[in-house]
């Protein structure tokens, strides 16, 4: 029964190679059944699957160009609400608030984050939709009306509000790296800015904001990623309409709702690769975006680290 | 008088990649005694303490050339388990660290625990055999399901010598055990090493002079991993033969 | 020396910027939960958790089927992933160089940024294509990619802050390696281990997307892990996009039921810790999708 002890850390070893190779090779096996999903669509459309912008199962003709307009307007609209937002949250928890209260508005903030997909997508449907078509439109509309975003009628449901959700949603992300970013600037440079004289203001202008420029933006492409994949909760207030307007008021799909909405009910074959084709893209898109992130957010820690 | 031979270094050379941290030791150590290595920050004495239990070689492109020959067996033989080396001669770290999220019992018994005792009125004999030895049993007797990282640095550092001596190794090295302790707590360890002499053969790093003299039958005196001087600690303090012992032990470099 | 007033100005505009956005953010917390509590909570009742769906018209079911076969398939997907998980944790953990483990870290790295949608397509081509049906299998292995990369990125995090002398310590005691591993290192950080493992798995608990067309739903109970089974998220998205007042009102004690599990295994899961440093790098993996 006696094995040495050298062989036996070589056999816990070897196994647990394994059992990593096992973890890559199922990865590398699915990212190729996704391709081979998506070869009809490919064959058929080519590459101008991206330029195209008519969806229509029923003739089997594809184009994804008003999914993945859906997706980035939404997203880059989410990060413009989310951004300012969460820098802000993340500087008054980090360098105002006493640490008590501080941590349990943290808490609060990474509660969001726990809250599913699909509760967020209820109470958009119910609570958030109705309530950007009876105030929030008409708001816009009287005060900025003249710009094409705020132009045509809304029925709650749309790109608007699907935006909004998004940003709720990202907002713990970008908020919780915001934190991290602005706790690696040390203490010193802080007290020297307000040594100088400069209003806290300006403190955080000149000792916060600045050298961490590159860690904000790596937080926001993170969020970023987070919006482009994000499905159920935008499925349900979007209003799943693969058109392209300039109006935020109208309804829209990204790449992820129509895969929630259409996959389980694709018959045609050709259907259902253009849907995988679609997942494809989204797997590329979100893997640079958040490889991007990475590397953003990297190349900042070992700045400051030096 | 060979069966008064503890451990015999032979040659030993350790190395980081290609750089040499010690060179060519040669050392005897005998029973019973304590052992003390000196010298400055950087000196490799650190690096050869833990050749000698087959640390070393844990560490990333870390090497070893040479013999040590423990009980007539040379543990860098080809046929050598450092896993058995290491339970025969033991090591106490420069950081107390006691094994997390586990009570003083289970640190102290761990080891004979994993060696196979199932045993538990004989684990708690150990327990209370070792804690007694390393002087921490009347502190923490009534709280021996505490955790070990609840007592205090001395105390954790004594619960480690404790943790080491219940595998019974006859050879414990100690890599500057003292370092990390308020000066009370150094002179309990120091009159500890004085006590368990009786049993054991400690080897000890030091980075302090003062520490070797009271406590060591022998020192050794170490620069940039070249062996200077070994001897008595008496001789070595008031009668060095080399003209670098002289100068750290005046303080004139180091 | 005095402030001029547009200095004084901005600083005052910055502190309101500052404390709207914190109301703001909050806000949408607070309206879930008093949303949930009204609609859900009035909608809730025994019949819910003990009956199964009755047909369109009828007044009454429940959801207890799609209770069932969420911890069905949580419990089924969490028993795939949570020992492989911390076995490739531990392998970067401690075996962390070298080709294969920077392989492995590159692939954790890639499904934690993968959006669970795709998850879902995955699960799908693997199982249902092959299957020809949708399958509770199918929705337990996607749920297992939702739960691998967080546990192994947890595992791995945690147990790089055992210091490494105290691995020699173990070493030195004459261990084999995999000893100081499994009896030291890995259960020594047991409690922090539970804490991500539990995370993980109420993430898990409360995804739709990869559930949609891999477990697909149902509207009755069963156990047999080779058909479609319900689950309380897709019955909640069922639901809410149907049109009779009676499913949209289960729909939101639905979504009270599973906010109480989901934020209740969250919030179990923070308060079980003890040490602050530990906390801190979960946390980090929870809010932020890659790795620093």
């Amino acid at each position: 029964m006696k094995i040495p002890y050298s062989k036996q850390d070589q056999y816990v070893y070897t196994a647990l190679r394994f059992f990593s190779l096992v973890v890559v090779c199922l990865l590398i096996a699915i990212i190729f059944q996704l391709f081979m999903a998506s070869k009809l669509a490919f064959d058929e459309f080519g590459l101008s699957f991206v330029t195209d912008d008519f969806w229509n199962p029923v003739d089997d003709e594809f184009g994804a160009l008003a999914f993945i307009f859906g997706t980035v307007v939404t997203s880059i609209l989410a990060l413009l609400i989310a951004g300012p937002v969460s820098v802000f949250v993340a500087i008054y928890t980090n360098e105002f608030l006493p640490k008590k209260i501080a941590s349990v508005l943290g808490l609060f903030v990474e509660l969001i984050a726990a809250i599913p997909s699909i509760v967020f997508g209820l109470w958009g449907l119910y609570y958030l939709a109705p309530f950007v078509k009876n105030f929030l439109a008409p708001f816009l509309k009287k005060y900025l009306g003249f710009l094409p975003f705020f132009q045509g009628s809304s029925f709650g449901i749309g790109i608007l509000t699907a935006a909004i959700i998004l940003a709720i949603m990202i907002i713990p992300t970008i908020t919780s790296v915001c934190r991290e970013v602005f706790k690696s600037i040390p203490n010193l440079r802080k007290e020297a800015a307000l040594g100088l004289g400069a209003t806290k203001y300006e403190m955080v202008k000149i000792a916060i904001l600045k050298p961490s420029f590159s860690g904000i933006m790596g937080a926001l492409v993170l969020g970023l990623g987070r919006a482009l994949g994000e499905t159920m909760a935008v499925a349900m207030v979007i209003g799943n309409n693969p058109v392209i307007s300039s109006s935020l008021f109208s309804a829209g799909a990204t790449m992820a709702s129509v895969m929630a909405n259409e996959y389980a009910e694709a018959d045609s074959e050709l259907h259902l690769s253009a849907l995988c084709y679609v997942g494809l893209l989204l797997f590329v898109v979100t893997f640079f975006v958040n490889l991007m992130a990475r590397t953003i957010v990297w190349n900042n820690s070992r700045k400051s680290k030096r | 008088m060979t069966n008064t031979i503890a451990l015999e270094v032979k040659n030993l050379n350790a190395y980081f990649g290609d750089f040499r941290a010690v060179k060519d030791i040669n050392l005897t150590y005998h029973k019973n005694t304590v052992n003390a290595i000196i010298g400055p920050s950087g000196c490799g004495k650190s690096t050869y303490i833990r050749c000698l239990n087959r640390i070393h070689e844990e560490v990333e492109d870390a090497s070893v050339k040479g013999e040590v020959i423990l009980g007539g067996k040379n543990i860098y033989a080809e046929n050598a388990d450092p896993v058995e080396v290491r339970k025969h001669i033991g090591m106490v770290f420069q950081k107390p660290n006691p094994f997390p999220s586990m009570s003083i019992f289970d640190n102290v018994t761990i080891g004979p625990k994993l060696w196979g005792e199932k045993d538990r009125t004989k684990l708690e004999e150990i327990t209370e055999n070792c804690l007694k030895k390393a002087a921490l049993w009347d502190e923490v007797k009534d709280k021996l399901h505490q955790d070990g990282t609840s007592l205090s640095g001395g105390q954790q550092q004594r619960l480690c010598i404790a943790r080491t001596l219940a595998i019974d190794p006859p050879i414990i090295l100690m890599d500057e055990p003292t370092s990390a302790l308020d000066p009370i707590a150094t002179v309990k360890i120091e009159d500890l090493m004085n006590e368990i002499k009786k049993e054991y053969t400690v080897i000890v790093v030091t980075h302090n002079m003062q520490q070797a003299r009271r406590i060591a039958d022998y020192t050794s005196f170490f620069v940039l991993g070249d062996l200077i001087e070994h001897g008595l600690t008496s001789d070595i303090f008031t009668n060095p033969k080399e003209k670098k012992t002289e100068d750290y032990i005046s303080g004139n470099f180091g | 020396m005095k402030i001029s007033r547009k200095r004084a100005l901005k600083n005052y505009f910055f502190y309101t910027c500052l404390i709207l956005s914190s109301i703001v953010v909050i806000i949408p917390l607070f309206m879930v939960f008093f949303f949930l509590l009204q609609k859900g909570g009035s909608s809730l009742s025994l019949d819910f958790f003990f009956n199964n769906p009755k047909p369109v018209g009828e007044i009454g079911g429940g959801m207890k089927h799609a209770i069932l076969g969420s911890f069905y398939m949580v419990g089924l997907g969490s028993l795939i992933a949570v020992p492989l998980g911390l076995v490739c944790g531990v392998y970067l953990s401690e075996f962390g160089k070298g080709k294969i483990a920077s392989l492995l870290r590159f692939t954790i790295d890639l499904l934690t940024g993968v959006p669970s949608i795709v998850v879902g397509i995955f699960a799908y081509l693997i199982f249902v294509v092959s299957m020809k049906s949708f399958s509770a299998i199918a929705g337990a292995f996607a749920l297992s990619i939702i739960i691998l990369p967080i546990v192994t990125r947890t595992t791995e995090e945690i147990l790089k802050l055992i210091p490494k002398h105290v691995k020699e310590a173990g070493l030195a005691l004459g261990l084999p390696r995999w000893k100081v591993i499994v009896f030291i290192v890995v259960k020594g950080s047991r409690s922090s281990l539970m804490t991500g493992i539990i995370l993980a798995i109420s993430r898990a608990a409360g995804e739709t997307a990869p559930l949609l067309f891999t477990a697909f739903g149902s509207m009755y109970l069963s156990y047999s892990p080779d058909e479609p089974m319900a689950s309380l998220p897709v019955q909640i998205y069922n639901y809410a996009i149907s049109p009779y007042d009676d499913w949209q009102k289960q729909a939101w004690a639905g979504a009270f039921t599973l906010i109480i599990i989901v934020l209740g295994l969250n919030l179990f899961a923070r308060f079980y810790f003890v040490r602050k440093d530990i906390y801190r790098s979960i946390k980090k993996l929870f809010t932020r999708q890659t790795k620093d």
